[in-house]
């Protein structure tokens, strides 16, 4: 699209909104606006609200002093790695089996992994921790087997009751995960573009470098947001694993609305959550920045 | 020769993944199957479970709550989907992105916020939950729908079933649901496959179901727990498997136009 | 061709289950445009590939300019290439797009901007070097995929039906433009495409193919006037097949005697006679129990379909002004101008 039809369109759109049949337009979206307004943004609009008052109702930054000091500084960091580490471990081997497929695979086969991905990433909560923990405990067979390949799982320091556990067992929907989102991606790059580099004089490298790379890149950097979204809110495999030896944030929020741990200003919890939502707004925004230097050619 | 090195880091892939996926659980079953107390392996791990009284219970509270969960966001996001399709690309990509929030706001917040706002009718009643898994899966939903959608020329379709002389009730029932019915299937069994297995939600509100009564069991019987658990994933596994298999042929019959 | 610039020796490419080339071989002299030309599956573009380095020969040798270049990987070949569409690379401006091969025989920033904005010129894009893929039409794409496969001065110019997924319109304007730069470059080329009409009016000579080898290479008025086999006559203009009987080297067709060409297959009696539409000749004759069916005006000329008392058509192809009284319905009498025929053993 020229510069000037994006203009044109915009000046469309524009004066549209003004139109009787772009309120008639308006009007097909409207339940499901409303459905999401009042069962999502307006919840989470009372939690921000309530973050910044006081038990009476005042005005305060001190829920947020609070959130910011220890021991929620290290839960902070704790689950900005665990978010980190997850979506980077998970995104990589993710990425690699989606091209392998994608490249070399045939149709029934990427179909195959299609389907088998998609129900290993709808699993995880607390039946996964388990099964885990059965598996790849000391006395689990997966171990056993593991060592008598001789690798031993036990051999350093790991335990699975850690944050390296944790990450270990959310591997397990986020590798998957990240098969079903890049797959499409991988499968956009067209043969004629590499064949097309190759003839131009470019080596396997140069092209992937200069043309593989950047078409994948602005793919693989929202898969890993929707990596990092999950593994950084994430409660219930948490839980289950850890019960509650690793500080994580979404884990003291959960023992103080439970009121397993008591705290004078009883707004804390919500300023801890608005804490986790800023986090997440401030992963989106190299997403944004990328896909706006991708939307000139897509 | 040529083609077998090709093929080599296919086989690696594979392999690898193959381990990595079926290991685990393979491992997990065989430890369920263990019975300590007469160190040998039979189903009485299993047996145990299907005793408890709460058992029934439970997967009867999950799946009318995941139930009712997709059949709010069915009635919900398949007109809007339709109706974006055939008219309001305008406005998609506004609905792209509040969809999309969910996946990228943390569970606990929105928990949180429940709790904190929703009159005191809509807390006391269990169903509260259904409409939050609607929201948590509604990422999933519309994404499965949007994509199943693109595929098929609805706009062409319901033009030319108007300009043969059909009014937007039979447009809508008689043509446009047949072709988007693989796609929303596809979507339903989505949406009740993730609302069954909720628990940060589930648990924050107080409630209990399924997935927050195998916590509790654990603390009684963790053998029983870890058999309630690969029982579960092998269901949820098993029903998603099948209805891939079932739901297929009608998409891929609309995508192959496509090609 | 002692000049010859390429040369495929003996090529064969066997695929799982099929020979795709079957010992083909092929000279292009230097500066000549070569088409080839036939049925999807005939071998045409793994002919093209093997030459551009993007599929291998199982046996046989591709020679450039007197040396063998099977060993040599594609990216060395330089040789331009353009695909049937879409593969410009949409990360990159049509100006990027065609530097990109400067860029990769690492040519300074400044040439290269030069010389892509040329090749753009040169091909009637001046005004687009910084536009997306995206943001041009299917001819527009072409065309810089053309300008790109030229910027690095290739050896060999390969064209794989490019034109293929363009409009009727955009597709002669575009072939003729091909031409026209060919000429003026002096660049060689081998254009794949499976358009009669489109190898015919680019170039120099039309290879014919066939299940993986050359039926019949030639320029296109001998190719068009004296078609050494069956297939190439079937394939390369349009032909009424007829009902004919064969005695010696005379047939019998439409109730009259031709003579039978000689290169025909050797039998004798039942075979059907092949005739160019434009050698049938229809004149308005009211005893005749031929009748018109249809008259189609294609312009200069039209497109008369008749009707044999035995049911069978004969289309004809005549000047619109001889043939402007004639309508459907009408009695007429056919003549052949040709005084031989050829023909082949009856189906």
């Amino acid at each position: 699209m020229s510069q000037t039809e994006i203009q044109s369109r915009k000046g469309a759109s524009i004066r549209g909104t003004l139109s009787g049949q772009s309120l008639g337009l308006i009007l097909g979206i409207l339940p499901l606006v409303s459905f999401m307004g009042v069962f999502f943004f307006w919840p989470l609009w009372s939690v921000l609200w309530n973050s910044f008052q006081d038990n009476l109702g005042a005005f305060t930054l001190s829920n947020f002093q609070l959130a910011l000091a220890e021991p929620y500084k290290t839960a902070f960091s704790n689950s900005i790695s665990l978010g980190l580490i997850s979506a980077i471990t998970s995104a990589i081997p993710g990425a690699a089996i989606a091209y392998v497929i994608e490249s070399r695979g045939g149709q029934r086969l990427r179909q195959f992994v299609a389907s088998i991905s998609g129900v290993l990433s709808t699993t995880g909560g607390v039946p996964l921790a388990f099964m885990f923990i059965a598996a790849y405990g000391a006395e689990g067979s997966a171990t056993a087997v593991l060592r008598a390949f001789g690798i031993d799982i036990y051999s350093g320091n790991f335990t699975l009751y850690s944050l390296a556990g944790v990450i270990f067992v959310y591997s397990y929907f986020m590798v998957p995960t990240m098969v079903i989102v890049f797959s499409p991606a991988v499968h956009g790059i067209r043969r004629e573009w590499h064949e097309a580099a190759t003839n131009l004089g470019a080596t396997n490298a140069q092209f992937w470098r200069r043309i593989g790379f950047p078409l994948l890149f602005p793919s693989f950097i929202s898969s890993l947001l929707l990596l990092f979204a999950a593994a950084f809110s994430a409660y219930a495999t948490a839980r289950a694993m850890t019960s509650g030896s690793v500080a994580l944030v979404p884990l003291m929020i959960g023992n103080l609305v439970d009121g397993n741990v008591i705290n004078d200003q009883m707004n804390l919890g919500k300023a801890l959550a608005m804490g986790m939502v800023f986090v997440s707004l401030v992963a989106m925004i190299p997403y944004l920045l990328i896909q706006r230097r991708a939307s000139r050619w897509q | 020769m040529f083609a077998r090195l090709k093929a080599l880091p296919l086989a690696f892939v594979l392999l690898i993944s193959g381990v990595y996926v079926l290991l685990p659980i393979g491992s997990a079953a065989e430890f369920s199957l263990r019975q300590p107390a007469t160190q040998d392996h039979g189903f009485k791990n299993y047996l145990w479970i299907f005793e408890q009284p709460e058992f029934a219970h439970y997967v009867g509270v999950s799946f009318a709550l995941a139930a009712v969960a997709s059949i709010i966001l069915l009635a919900l996001l398949v007109p809007t989907v339709v109706w974006l399709n055939l008219k309001g690309q305008k406005l998609r990509p506004f609905v792209d992105f509040i969809t999309l929030m969910p996946l990228v706001i943390p569970v606990v917040a929105l928990a949180i916020g429940a709790q904190n706002s929703l009159p005191e009718f809509a807390q006391t009643n269990q169903f509260i939950l259904s409409f939050l898994y609607a929201v948590l899966a509604m990422p999933y939903a519309y994404r499965t729908l949007d994509t199943g959608l693109k595929a098929i020329p609805l706009k062409t379709i319901s033009e030319a079933a108007r300009g043969l002389g059909a009014n937007w009730t039979v447009t809508i029932f008689r043509v446009i649901s047949p072709v988007i019915r693989g796609t929303v299937l596809s979507a339903l069994f989505m949406s009740l496959a993730l609302s069954f297995g909720e628990f940060t939600i589930t648990s924050l509100l107080h409630w209990d179901t399924f997935t927050t009564w195998v916590t509790v069991i654990s603390q009684q019987n963790v053998m029983g727990a870890i058999a309630l658990s690969v029982f579960s994933l092998a269901a949820i596994f098993i029903f998603l498997l099948l209805v891939g298999l079932l739901v297929k042929p009608a998409t891929s019959q609309v995508t192959k136009e496509e090609e | 061709m002692s000049n010859s610039s390429l040369e495929l020796k003996n090529v064969t490419r066997k695929f799982k289950d099929m020979v795709a080339l079957d010992a083909l071989n092929l000279e292009v002299g230097a500066g000549e445009l070569v088409a080839l030309l036939g049925p999807s599956g005939c071998g045409k573009t793994t002919a093209l590939r093997i030459v551009a380095g993007l599929d291998r020969a199982d046996e046989g040798q591709v020679i450039l300019k007197g040396k063998d270049i099977n060993a040599l990987p594609a990216h060395k070949r330089n040789m331009g290439m353009v695909f049937q569409a879409y593969s410009l690379f949409p990360n990159m401006t049509a100006a990027e797009n065609v530097a990109f091969g400067l860029q990769m025989r690492r040519v300074s920033k400044n040439k290269r901007r030069d010389k892509a904005n040329e090749l753009l010129e040169l091909v009637g894009l001046p005004t687009h070097a910084h536009r997306f893929t995206h943001q041009l039409s299917g001819g527009q794409q072409q065309r810089v995929a053309l300008a790109r496969a030229l910027a690095i001065q290739p050896e060999v110019l390969l064209l794989d039906e490019p034109l293929s997924a363009l409009d009727a319109k955009v597709r002669t304007n575009l072939r003729e433009e091909i031409r026209r730069l060919q000429l003026s470059l002096g660049t060689t080329t081998i254009f794949v495409t499976h358009d009669q009409e489109e190898a015919m009016a680019v170039s120099d000579r039309v290879a014919v193919m066939n299940k993986g080898h050359i039926e019949q290479i030639d320029s296109p008025d001998v190719l068009y006037n004296s078609p050494a086999t069956d297939f190439v006559a079937g394939f390369v203009g349009s032909m009424n097949r007829l009902r004919a009987t064969k005695t010696g080297s005379s047939l019998f067709v439409i109730g009259r005697t031709v003579g039978a060409s000689k290169g025909g297959p050797n039998v004798e009696g039942e075979v059907v006679a092949l005739v160019r539409h434009e050698s049938v000749r229809v004149k308005p004759d009211a005893t005749s129990d031929i009748l018109i069916v249809t008259r189609s005006f294609l312009g200069p000329v039209s497109r008369i379909t008749c009707k044999l008392p035995d049911g069978d058509l004969v289309h004809s192809m005549m000047s619109s002004a001889e043939s402007s009284s004639l309508r459907p319905g009408d009695p007429v009498k056919i003549e052949l101008l040709d005084k031989e025929l050829l023909f082949q053993r009856a189906e």
